[in-house]
């Protein structure tokens, strides 16, 4: 039994403290702030923003 | 400056709590249960199975019984499991802890088998119901299985004790017989050392009932 | 520091002048030929297994209401067709075709080549041959009787060592990249590679190797079946459709911190989740609430995902109609809400009273399964394929057919045996209805089933016709394409308004 308490008490104190760390992390460090710029990432200079790609079905194809 | 590092904590960290939560835990709490004596009446329950039932347990997880037949009996009150007749309490963890697999099932394609053996204790029974069920139990969809039977000509000293008795279209060619296998019977040996209805402080039979 | 030299250490096992600053990213073509071997490998095998698959399904469907059918060989019993049918599908298919894709979302969004590309192919072949080893196994009658765990000991270890080989390079192509930012695809699978590992050795060693005592079992074995789903194929496919709906319409995700709160709040939930296939069981009530709870808190990634999915795509539903890709990842999508609203309602004492044990789970099962996670696959197929190999789908008319079988087959599937399913349930807790009966009440349903699949069947073969056909064309001299699929087309001007 007191194991188990310790455990449950280990990660109820542990995981809460380990999530706000990474929390103050990431905002300090500004990760939250960049976030649209994430949002780019499937699009480069070669298939830019607007272009849709995939267009193969229908009236498209000739 | 990388993301890396957090997401690599974070993605461990969440997964660690329910490890803990649900696998470790729960082997602390329930992985040394005992049986239990009754100090009463001395009995002992639940009772380690025999030899041959426990080597019909390898043939019942071999065949994949458990895809259509549960091995659980759920509280009164809530589903029909005990109003069916399947138990006459709920099954607890103690009742599974001489289970070499435990196969609770999560279909009912077929009955809940928990209680079977109290059930059917005829092995006869058994041994037709798995030569083809149609014979003892008509419009059921569950498999014949006859490769666990061997159809043999009579020899010269009459059918054996163990044949099948079996009638109308179910019978073999006149002249042979169909006889278990050792597989078949260990499997009935199984199906019939199948009962949970031990009196347990966790789970009390209620005595009323049984009248 | 230290991780910093590291990441120097690998990227000087690049090819060129690939560590340059100016030779920074890699041409799109060029990371999609890095992973022209391993993923069609993947992607190949995949479908191999899939047509095995689907057929074990079939003959396990007609043994369920014509239990006479194919009964007299040991071997085809239903309890073994039915579990080389779950297997092959799920560590088969699924599996495969998910590692592959994970791959090259991977290698995209990182902007690196795939390095080293021959390791992959040799798990690839090593996972194979211990599926193969496994699935003999279970024909022979070494299921290990637990489910979603079947395949024998003797065979999980070369999978899992596959399986290990595969992360491994998943992290060093992360560890590669050249873009600082994280795309919530990498997110995803990233924590879907690090998850596997985990919840498939914590099952092997406390199931398998040092097997745990009672109930216990049952619990790892509910918790691993359900984490195989929320944390291997769920993460994978919410990858795809995170990087396709963007990519195909040409639209940036609509909020990217609605997708950050869904990937955490599914991190922190779904793991929990397992218990609620014990609802009722003979385990400690603590554990099948914590479960019916965190299956409730699900709502929040769910929502989250919906809603930016539909906000993403507003506007753009026309494209729906020229683009293979997009049909079937917005019927996973769709599906995928659709199943985990179910599964929140499944997981409800109340619900499961009369829904667990029926084919209402059997119907969940493929609703999450084929619906949501098999149409994602085949989406992304539709995506990567022309791309590796530099070469055309050949024929609209086949896409039409794999979609239009697939999509019908499986609504004809899911919706009627949901409901059936449920009205089983209910006859079964009526204890004056005889248990024969509500076994010829399922049968008209499970008739219906088996035509369902049969779509299914046909949806399939469409599909790996049309691959096989797409594969001949690699041998023609290559030719440029006659669309500009591979830089992507114009929008016709009628899906503009």
């Amino acid at each position: 039994m007191p194991v188990i308490s310790l455990i449950l008490l280990g990660s109820v104190l542990l995981l809460p403290a380990a999530a706000l760390l990474s929390l103050r992390w990431a905002t300090r460090s500004g990760q939250f702030t960049l976030m649209n710029r994430a949002a780019l990432l499937p699009f480069d200079d070669e298939e830019p923003i607007g272009q849709a790609t995939d267009q193969i079905l229908g009236d498209n194809r000739r | 400056m990388s993301y890396g590092p957090l997401l690599f904590l974070g993605i461990l960290f969440t997964l660690a709590s329910s490890w803990v939560g649900l696998v470790l835990i729960p082997q602390r709490q329930l992985g040394a249960l005992e049986q239990f004596t009754d100090t009463n009446t001395a009995a002992i329950y639940p009772q380690a199975r025999a030899g041959q039932a426990q080597q019909g347990a390898e043939q019942y997880r071999a065949l994949g019984c458990i895809y259509c037949h549960t091995q659980q009996v759920r509280p009164e009150g809530y589903g029909a499991d005990i109003t069916r007749g399947w138990g006459r309490r709920r099954t607890v963890s103690r009742d599974y802890i001489h289970d070499k697999t435990v196969m609770l099932g999560t279909m009912r394609t077929g009955p809940d088998l928990t209680n079977i053996g109290e059930r059917q204790s005829d092995s006869s029974w058994h041994f037709k119901h798995l030569y083809n069920p149609q014979i003892t139990s008509a419009g059921s969809v569950m498999p014949p299985y006859p490769f666990l039977f061997e159809i043999r000509p009579i020899g010269p000293f009459g059918s054996s004790t163990n044949a099948l008795s079996l009638q109308g279209v179910f019978a073999p060619p006149v002249g042979s017989e169909v006889v278990p296998t050792l597989r078949a019977k260990q499997l009935v040996e199984y199906l019939r050392s199948l009962k949970s209805s031990g009196d347990l402080p966790e789970a009390p039979v209620k005595k009323e009932e049984t009248k | 520091m230290n991780s910093t030299t590291a990441s120097k250490a690998l990227k000087a096992l690049l090819p060129g002048d690939f560590s340059n600053e100016t030779g920074r990213r890699a041409h799109l073509a060029e990371i999609d030929a890095s992973c022209r071997v391993p993923v069609l490998f993947f992607f190949l095998s995949g479908l191999l297994w899939l047509l095995i698959g689907t057929l074990f399904a079939l003959l396990a469907s007609i043994k369920l209401h014509t239990p006479e059918f194919l009964a007299g060989q040991e071997w085809l019993t239903f309890g073994r067709v039915r579990t080389v049918h779950l297997n092959t599908v799920v560590y088969g298919f699924a599996s495969q075709t998910a590692i592959a894709v994970a791959i090259w979302l991977m290698c995209r969004l990182c902007r690196v080549p795939l390095i080293a590309s021959g390791v992959i192919t040799v798990a690839n072949l090593f996972y194979n041959i211990g599926l193969t080893v496994g699935i003999i196994g279970i024909f022979a009658g070494d299921s290990t009787g637990i489910e979603w765990l079947e395949i024998p000991k003797y065979a999980t270890p070369i999978i899992f060592v596959s399986y290990a080989l595969i992360a491994v390079w998943m992290i060093i192509i992360f560890r590669l990249r050249t873009e600082r930012h994280l795309y919530v695809s990498q997110w995803y699978l990233l924590a879907a590679v690090l998850w596997f590992p985990w919840i498939y050795g914590t099952a092997q060693v406390m199931l398998l190797v040092e097997p745990v005592r009672g109930v216990v079992q049952a619990a790892i074995n509910w918790w691993f079946a359900h984490n195989v789903l929320g944390l291997w194929f769920t993460p994978i496919g919410l990858a795809a459709i995170y990087y396709f709906i963007p990519k195909v319409i040409g639209r940036p995700i609509h909020s990217y911190y609605l997708s950050v709160l869904g990937f955490w709040s599914l991190a922190l939930f779904y793991n929990w989740n397992g218990m609620h296939h014990l609802v009722g069981g003979p385990l400690p009530a603590w554990m099948i609430t914590v479960s019916i709870v965190a299956s409730v808190m699900m709502l929040i990634p769910v929502f989250a995902v919906a809603i930016n999915h539909h906000f993403t795509l507003v506007g753009h539903f026309g494209k729906l109609k020229h683009s293979p890709t997009l049909r079937f990842i917005v019927f996973g999508a769709v599906s995928y809400t659709l199943t985990s609203l179910q599964g929140v309602l499944s997981a409800l004492r109340s619900f499961s009273e009369v829904s667990h044990f029926t084919h209402h789970t059997v119907a969940h099962a493929h609703l999450g399964m084929y619906a949501f996670f098999g149409m994602v696959m085949f989406g992304s197929m539709y995506y990567i394929l022309p791309r590796i190999t530099q070469r055309e789908w050949p024929s609209n008319r086949l896409i039409s057919v794999h979609f239009w079988a697939s999509a019908l087959g499986i609504i004809l599937y899911v919706v009627p045996l949901s409901l059936a399913g449920f009205q089983q349930g209910r006859l079964m807790n009526n204890a004056a209805v005889k248990f024969l009966d509500v076994v010829q009440f399922t049968l008209p349903w499970l008739q219906l089933r088996t035509l369902a699949g049969c779509l299914l069947a046909l949806a399939h073969l469409a599909f790996v016709v049309h691959v096989g056909w797409l594969l001949l064309r690699m041998l023609e001299p290559y030719r440029k394409p006659v669309l500009n699929i591979l830089t992507g087309g114009e929008i016709p001007a009628t899906t503009e308004k």
